[in-house]
């Protein structure tokens, strides 16, 4: 009841805003303060913006979001309009992604302009979150990732840049893009070893980078165990890696009930998330693929 | 001389096998039969004693050369003495299998209770082993919680730092703008002294000049 009350003022005040910036617009309006007009009007659009998102009607708050923005930028307040097409954006997440898309990036542009790269870097990531969740474009998702850790890295925050690499790594492995995923991982694993706080991190990293370079080739795989075993001796001890060296022999021998029993074992005491099944399936395939051969 | 130590050595082991035998059926009697066993036994362990003494001092009238093998078998009799009555003394507190078998029923049935206890102690063993997995899991598990919490306060760590430089640049720039606008107070307030001098200097120069018209009419 509250609500469609709301939204009846709010159009009202939409209304209102309108006839301001248009009668700011004339001549005889811009002499006599137009600016006060379009402040005046700015300040109507966002009240009506926040009726609208208690009425729930998220697109029309986005849009008078939007109007508010583009005054601000009229009147050169480059941090409001900025401010305000980030709200935009969040309304619009719930009713039209690509809407959001659209208005972050003027955000981001606003920010990137100004030299704030952190925030940048921020709407980045929900940019890329948007692609992978709703709109489901993984490349995309993969590109806004890699610029968020990008300027992440560019402001020294180590750890978001981290994060964002890892998302980046993960799916460009699901993609099959594997040196990239490689590289990525061991990157993020050579960094946080030292630190620590994030030392036992490392080893879930190397584990999926020697998971990749298994997927390419076996001997890749090996000689990466050893490279990561003599670069962080604590990776030799975990779960994981004796699991790498097990399914390395599995593999050498063709062996493929050898390898599930091998996964199986390491599944009963800690659960393998969606990723590495997809992973460890594509590796049982190849094993599959050349026992098939035989047949 | 050997041939006498040879003699006792036969003798000891006549005599040794004999206790052997009684100590293996004391167990079983109870009673008077008992009694006169154990005895028995220790009068014989007796004569094995001073069998080993008479052993010793014909070593002695042997040669030193040709002693060490005699030594030897005399070190390894006084053993077996020694492991006799050992044996002797277990034997009078040993409860024979006769009497148990008595009070807890026949030979049947106990062969069942043991199969019955073997099967308990298995599945026993297999509870404690499930145990342990689920104990080895849950370890598992919040070590991987841990990992997740150490990362965020990592990057949780960085924002504070961010945060805290930041606060430092505004509070100096709040510092810088306060030195400003202190700046252009002084400023307005000299503009307006400087505004009523010239005022007043105006207005006394008007007022001189009409003075002056009024005292030249």
């Amino acid at each position: 009841m509250d609500n469609s009350g709301k939204e009846k003022e709010a159009m009202q005040l939409m209304a209102e805003a309108d006839k301001k910036v248009k009668s700011s617009g004339s001549f005889l309006g811009g002499m006599f303060g137009g600016n006060h007009k379009v402040e005046d009007a700015c300040e109507m659009y966002a009240r009506a913006a926040n009726m609208f998102k208690m009425a729930k009607n998220w697109s029309a708050a986005g849009s008078a979001f939007c109007q508010a923005a583009r005054l601000h930028m009229q009147m050169q307040n480059k941090l409001d309009s900025a401010t305000s097409f980030v709200d935009a954006g969040n309304a619009y997440k719930k009713a039209d992604p690509q809407e959001a898309i659209n208005c972050l990036n003027a955000a981001i542009d606003i920010y990137t302009d100004m030299g704030r790269f952190t925030i940048a870097a921020k709407h980045h990531m929900t940019i890329a979150e948007i692609y992978e969740s709703e709109l489901v474009d993984i490349e995309k998702a993969i590109a806004h990732y890699e610029q968020a850790a990008d300027y992440y890295k560019g402001e020294e925050s180590n750890s978001s840049a981290n994060k964002c690499l890892l998302k980046v790594g993960s799916y460009s492995a699901q993609l099959e893009q594997y040196p990239k995923a490689i590289e990525i991982f061991e990157q993020v694993a050579t960094s946080t070893m030292d630190n620590p706080l994030l030392k036992y991190n490392a080893k879930e990293y190397f584990w999926k980078a020697a998971l990749c370079h298994f997927i390419v080739d076996e001997l890749n795989a090996k000689l990466a165990i050893e490279k990561y075993e003599g670069m962080f001796p604590a990776f030799s001890d975990s779960r994981e890696c004796k699991l790498l060296k097990k399914l390395l022999e599995a593999h050498e021998e063709q062996n493929n009930e050898a390898f599930t029993e091998a996964v199986k074992e390491f599944d009963s005491i800690s659960r393998l998330d969606q990723w590495q099944t997809t992973m460890l399936l594509r590796i049982k395939k190849t094993i599959q693929g050349d026992g098939g051969d035989l047949k | 001389m050997s041939s006498d130590f040879e003699a006792y050595e036969q003798d000891f082991g006549t005599l040794t096998a004999e206790i052997t035998n009684k100590i293996g059926r004391i167990p079983k009697l109870a009673g008077e039969e008992k009694t006169q066993l154990v005895l028995n036994v220790d009068k014989q362990l007796e004569e094995v004693r001073e069998l080993l003494e008479q052993m010793d001092l014909e070593i002695r009238e042997i040669p030193i050369q040709s002693r060490g093998m005699y030594n030897s078998r005399l070190k390894s009799y006084k053993q077996e003495m020694e492991k006799l009555e050992k044996d002797f003394k277990r034997s009078r507190i040993a409860y024979s299998d006769e009497v148990r078998n008595e009070l807890l029923g026949d030979d049947a049935s106990s062969s069942e209770s043991q199969r019955a206890h073997l099967l308990d102690n298995t599945e026993r063993l297999e509870r404690s082993s499930r145990r342990l997995e689920a104990g080895y899991q849950i370890a598992v598990e919040t070590e991987q919680v841990g990992q997740e919490i150490l990362s965020n306060l990592h990057s949780d760590r960085e924002k504070i730092q961010r945060s805290r430089d930041r606060l430092r640049e505004t509070d100096a720039n709040l510092g810088k703008s306060s030195r400003i606008l202190t700046g252009m107070l002084r400023r307005i307030i000299q503009n307006r002294i400087l505004v009523f001098i010239l005022g007043a200097i105006l207005f006394l120069t008007i007022v001189l000049a009409i003075y002056f018209n009024l005292r030249g009419h």
